[in-house]
Order: structure tokens, then sequence, then C-alpha cells
């Protein structure tokens, strides 16, 4: 028997099918991965399938009730998690899972739950002062209260650590009845390979349906079949990398954090946090959330102050000298950060003036940016109206633009699909043999393996240091995944 | 070195001129907003007044008078007509706003139409509230000739109605308004985007943007002020200009001290407004600290009541009111032609207005980074 029946099922946005023409039933009982690049129609098909959107035309189903016809009967059997859970952070966990509660009007009944997500001693904190991990988790817990005969997550693990995901994976997995069926959107292949059915979309349509296993026996070759799947990705010389200037310097240190720490209050988010990255190097800070990574990110780059201690870009400190410093550094944020009502060239333009790049030569190393990143089209398109990928290119050109020896990104694969994200490490490897030094925060273990060197960050302190290889062998792991999560529970004891 | 800061200066005030233009909200605050507002509240104070209440003394006591205050009675407009003896009642009537104009008809009323003389009759209208007042007033002028002339066509005789304002001899009151509505529109406005605009930018996430590249917090204020400081400066000429071409409104004064006036107010404001900005993590707190400002500051620049007949200690807090000096500017200058002496007087204020609060703000930007 199956939960949801789509049959023919189309919608159009501005004139764009996000949904087209696509039949689909999802097995009741089973976990569905739902798998595809940005501006597939995953979450639009999710939203559809729980009635918050309305179809142009085609039939959908779900527990056998007409979404938008019968929605308030299919609501109360439906937990739905969007990207952004609507958590309340001025609430306490306890007040956001009561508000959740009245709201199904299911009693108060959380002990479970909260032992399970291991919440329990914070009960009283603000939804707001948690880590990102922990969020999603109330957000889970939230979506699973009245035991939903329907569970619709659409993301859940974008911008949580290895170890979180792997709760919420169990959470989900000990917390339903076996009647139970999950539809699960993600980004990350190893986690889709697990569940009992992947569904891939590409372009509003279903070009895959079927188990996991059946395509790829492990997850990485899982991962290469959906790329394949997805219109392949040719590994070819990084043109931005190829443009760029090659940097060269005497420092031995490109950027280094001289005994940084960041306290609040009593509490240490960072702690005595000192490296040295050399010219060149991929360099990563890698740690659960809330570990102090973020912090000390920030603190390199200028946008929190250190209690004590420095960081110096290209030997010019960051405390002393800001703009100095910061005309160095090349930057790149987790969310899109560029300003939405303006065209891609506006940006680059904005972006080219504020590092200083003078008139003259401004036109034509915009021109060569919009060469080389493939703009043409869309340079005079609004940049809030780009699909995800060609956002994350636009930010990443704004962070080039002026040909900076030091690249900091952070988490700049967050929610990114997997083509994108190849495309995306091509570069900044690319970009790393130019000689431009690059620190980086990810939660994609897969990615850490680009690193040359990685910061292992937990409790606000370095618990390890050394290149990927020296990880695994010092944890016995075979994957920097399993490698993050040995060497985290180590410390920890 | 200054070249590049310039250059960087130049870049960030350029990207707010379009993001300000390209957003059809801001553009529709900017631009339609004030204008329609202009002309809502100019002409609200046109609007009809009725049932107007009239006191009225009659020392001629004869057919003639008699006849003109019935007319009195009959026209829709004029509700209750309270003849009284004395002076003193008559005076009470006014005081106590129980009607909202007087006439006073003089014993040689009958007399002068008849004998072909001139007389006066005399109106007198509550200058406290100076809007109704000038029509009430204008009505009833409009009465009284329509009835000397009604009843001595071809004798040159004729009845001059002699309109006395009480409490507020010159009434002005469009033209006050509208020199008054300049001052109040250009701070809504000015608020408003200033105070969103980096408040805007922490919501999206690209004021990280902007701290991670070399702009100094210097800079960036700089590239905040100057576009809004444009804007509502072009925005207020707009106003001004409507106000005396459209609305008649004589300019007495200097045009270029009300220039100088006005950039100075506008920066004042716009220092308040960039401090609300630095201080907010989001736009709706940042509406809230408008608000909060904006009210206080309307309700004690003098345009409710007078400054001078507030309590002395809150006489004192008005200092810190850009708006109470602005009104003044812009009144003084517009209807009185301010002398210089005076603008400096005012000007002084809000210079040190505008440097507490951009310096406050700059300083704001850092110690947020936390």
């Amino acid at each position: 028997m199956n939960t949801v029946e789509i049959k023919n099922l189309i919608k159009t946005f501005n004139g764009e099918r996000a949904v087209d023409n696509l039949s689909l039933g999802i097995e009741k009982g089973k976990i569905t991965g739902l798998i595809g690049a940005d501006g597939a129609g995953k979450t639009t098909l999710m939203r559809l399938i729980i009635g918050l959107l309305v179809p142009d035309s085609g039939e959908v189903s779900a527990l056998g009730l007409n979404p938008y016809k019968q929605k308030p009967e299919l609501t109360s059997k439906v937990g739905y998690m969007p990207q952004k859970f609507g958590l309340y952070e001025d609430l306490t966990v306890l007040e956001n899972m009561k508000l959740y509660a009245d709201l199904k009007n299911v009693p108060y009944e959380f002990d479970k739950l909260l032992k399970f997500t291991s919440l329990e001693p914070f009960q009283d904190r603000l939804a707001g002062a948690l880590s990102g991990g922990m969020k999603q988790k109330l957000g889970l817990s939230c979506a699973l209260l009245g035991d939903p005969e329907f569970l619709v997550l659409d993301e859940p693990s974008v911008g949580v650590d290895p170890i979180s995901r792997r709760d919420l994976m169990q959470m989900v997995r000990n917390l339903i009845t076996p009647e139970t069926t999950v539809l699960w959107s993600t980004a990350y292949l190893d986690e889709a390979h697990s569940f009992d059915t992947a569904v891939v979309l590409d372009k509003g349509k279903v070009i895959y349906e079927g188990k996991p296993h059946d395509l790829a026996p492990t997850a990485q070759e899982f991962e290469n079949k959906v790329i394949d799947l997805m219109g392949g990705y040719k590994k070819e010389k990084s043109l931005i990398a190829e443009s760029y200037t090659p940097i060269s310097s005497d420092f031995d240190c490109t950027v280094e954090a001289d005994h940084l720490e960041k306290k609040y209050g009593s509490f240490y988010a960072v702690r005595d946090n000192s490296f040295c990255i050399k010219r060149g190097e991929i360099f990563g800070l890698l740690g659960p959330n809330g570990a102090g990574k973020s912090t000390s990110f920030k603190m390199m780059c200028g946008l929190a102050r250190p209690t004590s201690g420095t960081a110096r870009i290209m030997g010019i400190d960051i405390k002393k000298n800001p703009e100095k410093a910061r005309s160095n550094l090349g930057y790149m944020a987790q969310k899109f950060s560029l300003y939405g009502n303006l065209t891609v060239r506006q940006n680059l333009e904005f972006f080219a003036g504020v590092y200083g790049i003078g008139l003259l030569n401004r036109k034509k190393r915009i021109d060569e940016i919009v060469e080389i990143f493939n703009f043409e089209h869309i340079q005079n398109q609004k940049s809030e109206d780009l699909p995800l990928g060609f956002k994350q290119r636009l930010s990443m050109a704004c962070a080039l633009i002026h040909n900076p020896p030091v690249l900091f990104l952070d988490e700049p694969t967050s929610g990114v699909d997997v083509i994108t994200r190849r495309d995306f490490w091509n570069h900044i490897t690319g970009l790393a043999k130019k000689g431009v030094t690059i620190l980086v925060t990810t939660h994609f273990m897969d990615e850490a393996e680009y690193c040359d060197r990685i910061s292992l960050f937990y409790k606000g302190e370095t618990i390890a240091l050394g290149t990927p290889a020296e990880l695994k062998q010092r944890s016995n792991s075979n994957t920097m995944e399993e490698a993050f999560i040995t060497l985290i529970k180590e410390s920890g004891k | 070195m200054i070249k590049e800061s310039l250059r960087r200066v130049f870049a960030l005030a350029k990207k707010e001129f379009i993001t300000t233009w390209k957003d059809p909200k801001s553009r529709g605050i900017i631009v339609a907003l004030p204008l329609l507002q202009l002309i809502v509240f100019a002409n609200a104070i046109t609007m009809e007044v009725k049932n107007i209440d009239v006191a009225a003394i009659d020392r001629n006591n004869s057919v003639e008078s008699r006849e003109l205050l019935s007319r009195f009675e009959h026209s829709p407009r004029f509700r209750n007509i309270f003849i009284v003896d004395s002076e003193k009642e008559f005076k009470s009537k006014i005081d106590n706003q129980k009607v909202q104009i007087g006439l006073y008809i003089n014993n040689d009323f009958s007399s002068a139409l008849r004998g072909q003389k001139t007389s006066d009759v005399l109106i007198i209208s509550d200058g406290r509230q100076t809007n109704s007042a000038s029509i009430a007033s204008g009505y009833a002028s409009q009465i009284i000739s329509d009835y000397t002339s009604e009843f001595n066509k071809s004798s040159g005789a004729s009845i001059n109605p002699v309109v006395r304002n009480w409490y507020n001899p010159n009434l002005e009151y469009r033209w006050f308004l509208l020199t008054i509505l300049i001052p109040m529109l250009a701070l809504v406005i000015t608020l408003l985007l200033t105070a969103l605009s980096i408040a805007r930018e922490r919501e999206m996430g690209t004021f990280d943007q902007l701290i991670v590249s070399p702009l100094s917090s210097f800079e960036i204020l700089l590239g905040k002020t100057i576009p809004s400081l444009f804007i509502a400066m072009v925005l207020t000429c707009i106003m001004t200009a409507c106000v005396i071409i459209f609305f008649k409104v004589p300019f007495m004064g200097s045009m270029l001290l009300f220039l100088i006036s006005i950039l100075i107010s506008l920066l004042s404001i716009v220092g308040v407004g960039l401090f609300i900005s630095s201080v907010c993590n989001t736009q709706q707190q940042a509406i809230i600290g408008v608000m909060i400002f904006q009210l206080p500051a309307v309700l004690l620049s003098g345009y409710i009541s007078p400054i001078e007949d507030m309590p002395e200690s809150w006489q004192a807090l008005t200092y810190l009111n850009p708006a109470r000096f602005f009104m003044a500017l812009s009144r003084g200058i517009f209807l009185k032609g301010m002398g210089l002496e005076e603008v400096i007087v005012n000007l002084i204020p809000m210079i040190i207005i505008a440097a507490i609060t951009l310096t406050l703000a700059s300083r704001t930007f850092k110690r947020k980074l936390g």
C-alpha cells in the first residue's frame, strides 16, 4: 500500500515548471529519500504533497486524502519539518515543545523525546541559544509530537555536524512505528543510501526510483551513480584558478592564529587556539556544532573580537590594523549574503569598489570575472532570483574579485547539491595550487578529505591537528566521518 | 590612501542608491508617501466647518440687524445663535469655547445702512482653533456682505465685516501648517530610511560581508550617511517647491540659509536614524526604535504646544530634539525671513546632535562585533 499517490502532477512558477508531469508512489512504512540538485523541485513536491501548494494539474493523494481539499484532516496526521523549522528563539526548549503540542492538540508527553534528543538538561534554555545541531533535534522533536502517520522532513541535516546527523537519523528510526511513512530530502548521499527507497529528481521529473542498494552497493559509488544520473560531472581544469594571478609571499605563515581566546563570562568559547597556515594550504576547521569553530573563524576575520590573543593575515595583525588585514582577505559566508536586489553585475561592481579596485581596471576585471564564471547570460538578473548554485558561484566571484592571497570559507557548501559541491572544490583546490591560502569550515566529511590539514575542534579546544590521513590513522578509521566521531568521543572521555 | 578610501565610500554610496531605488517599498516610502501626505494634510485644513455656534451682541437692535442675525440662523453652517447683552458674557462664551465666533453689531448699523454711510460689523473668532476659526469667520463675512449688497444695491452704503482673531492675530494656519509639514515629513522619511538601512543588512547577513571587507567603520558610516542625506535633501527641496508653487506660501527668507539649514537639520536626523539602526538587530526593532524617538520628537517640537508653555525642565529636554530646531528654522526662514544670527543659534544644537549621534553610531558598529 502506498501512503502517497501522485499522478501527472504539474506545478508552474513564473512560467517555469518546478514539477513537471510527475508520477510517483511512496510506500507505507518505509523511509524514502528525496535527492536532487538545487531547484530540482524537491521542496515544491513536498509542499504539494502536504497541501501547502495547490497543483496546476494532476492528482495527489496522501494517506488517502486530497491534500488541498481535506487539508485539516491531513495535517493532523502529518509531521512536517520545513528547511527552516519555525522554532521560537525567544521561547525555551520546553516552551517550544508545549506550543507545538498545543497546536497539534496532543498531551505534554515529552520525556521520551527529551531523553532521546539529550535535550533534557537544556529544557529551560532559550531555543535561540542552542547550537545548530540541537536546534534541528528540537525541530524534529516538535515534528514528531503526536506520533504522525506520515513524516515529511525537508533537508533536516543541513548545517549539522556528523554526530548530530547520526543522532537525527537514530531519532527518526527509533521513534516511529513500523507503519509510519517518512519522506526525507537530503543533500547527503550517504544518508540517502541508508534509506529504503531513493527518489532522484531532476528538473521536476523523477529520474530514478528504487532501492539505493540496487543502484550501488556502497555510499561512495552511490554518489557517483547519482551524479551520472543528474547529467554527470566532468572534472575540467578550473578556469577560475587558471586566470588567477599567482601568489607568492615570504611569510612562513600567511594565516596565523596566535593564542586566540574568547570568553563569555566564565565560559571559554575558544581556549588558547594557535595554528599556522602556509601559503597554498587548505586548512579545515572541523568540529561539532557549538564547539567554537565558528567563533574562531569569526575572530580570524575580524567579525568577533578576541578576549585575548590575535590573528595575523599576511603578517598583518587583525586587531591592530583590521582594514589592512582584511584587504588581503576573500570571504564567503555560510548563507548567501550578497545584495539580493542588485544584479549580478552590480554586486560585482560593488565588491570591486569596496576592495579598492580603481575605476579604470574595474570594468576590465568585471568583464574578466563574468567570462570566467559564465555569468554572461545572467549578469543583468537580480541575484536573489538566481538558483542556489549560481548564487554560490556569485558569492565566490565576489570573494575573489580582488585576487586575494587568502580565502576564508565558512561552510560554503551548506545546502548545495553534490555536483555544485564537486565543481566548487575543483576550483578551490585549483586556487590553492596557485598559492592561495584557504581556511574552510565544513560539515561534509568527504570535503574534509580535500584539506591539506585539519584542526578538529571540540569544546573550545583543538583536540587533533594533522592531515586527513594522519587523523584517520590515529583513530583507526577508514573514513573521515568515522575518524571525526571516534576522536570526538575519545576526547569526551 | 585617501583615494582608495573615497573609492570604497563611493562604491558603498552607489550601492545604497541602487538598493533604495530598486526596492519598490522603499521607493514608495521615499517618493509617494511624503507628497501624498503633504497634499492630504494641507487640504485637510480647508475642509468644511459646520455647526458653528455664534454669540452675538446686537447694539443696534433694529429690523435690519435682526434680519442679519436671522440669516445666520438660516444658514446651514451655523447652528445656535446666542444673543447676549453684556460684553462680559460675550467674552466668557468665547473664552470657554461655547461658541466659535462672536458678532458685534454697532448701534449705528441700521442708520448707516439707510444713510448710505459705512459701518463695521466686528467678527471675533477663536484663534486658538485657527483652522475652524478662519473658515467660520470667512462664512460670517460672506453672509454680511451678501446681506448689505442685497439691501442696498443702488446706494453706496456698505457694511464692512471686520475680522479680529483673538489669541492669534495673524491667522495663517495653512502657511503655518505647510512650513511645519516640510520638516515633519522630512523627519519621518529620513529616520525610516536610515534606521532600516543597517538593520536590514544585519538581517540579511550582508553586514558581515561589509565588516570583513577593508571598509572601516567610519567609511561604512560615511557611505551610509551620504545617500540618505542626499535623498532626504532632494525630497525636502521638492516639498519646499510644492509649498511655494502650488500652495502659494510666500518665501520670505534667504534660500541659501534655508538650504544650509535643512542640510544640517537632516544630517542630525540621519545621525539619530543611523544610531537607532546600529543598536538594532532586526528591521522590526529598528521600526520600533523610530517610533519611540519620533513621537516625542514631534510632540515636543513646539508643533502641538508651544515650547514656552512647557514646564521648564521639559523645555530643557527639547534641546535634545532636532525636530524642534528644524521646525523653528523652517517656519522662521520661510515666513519671517529669519536672520543669520538666529539661524546660527538654531543650527549649533543640531550640529552637536549630529556629531554625537554619528560618533555613537560608528562606535556601536565596533562594539556590536562582540
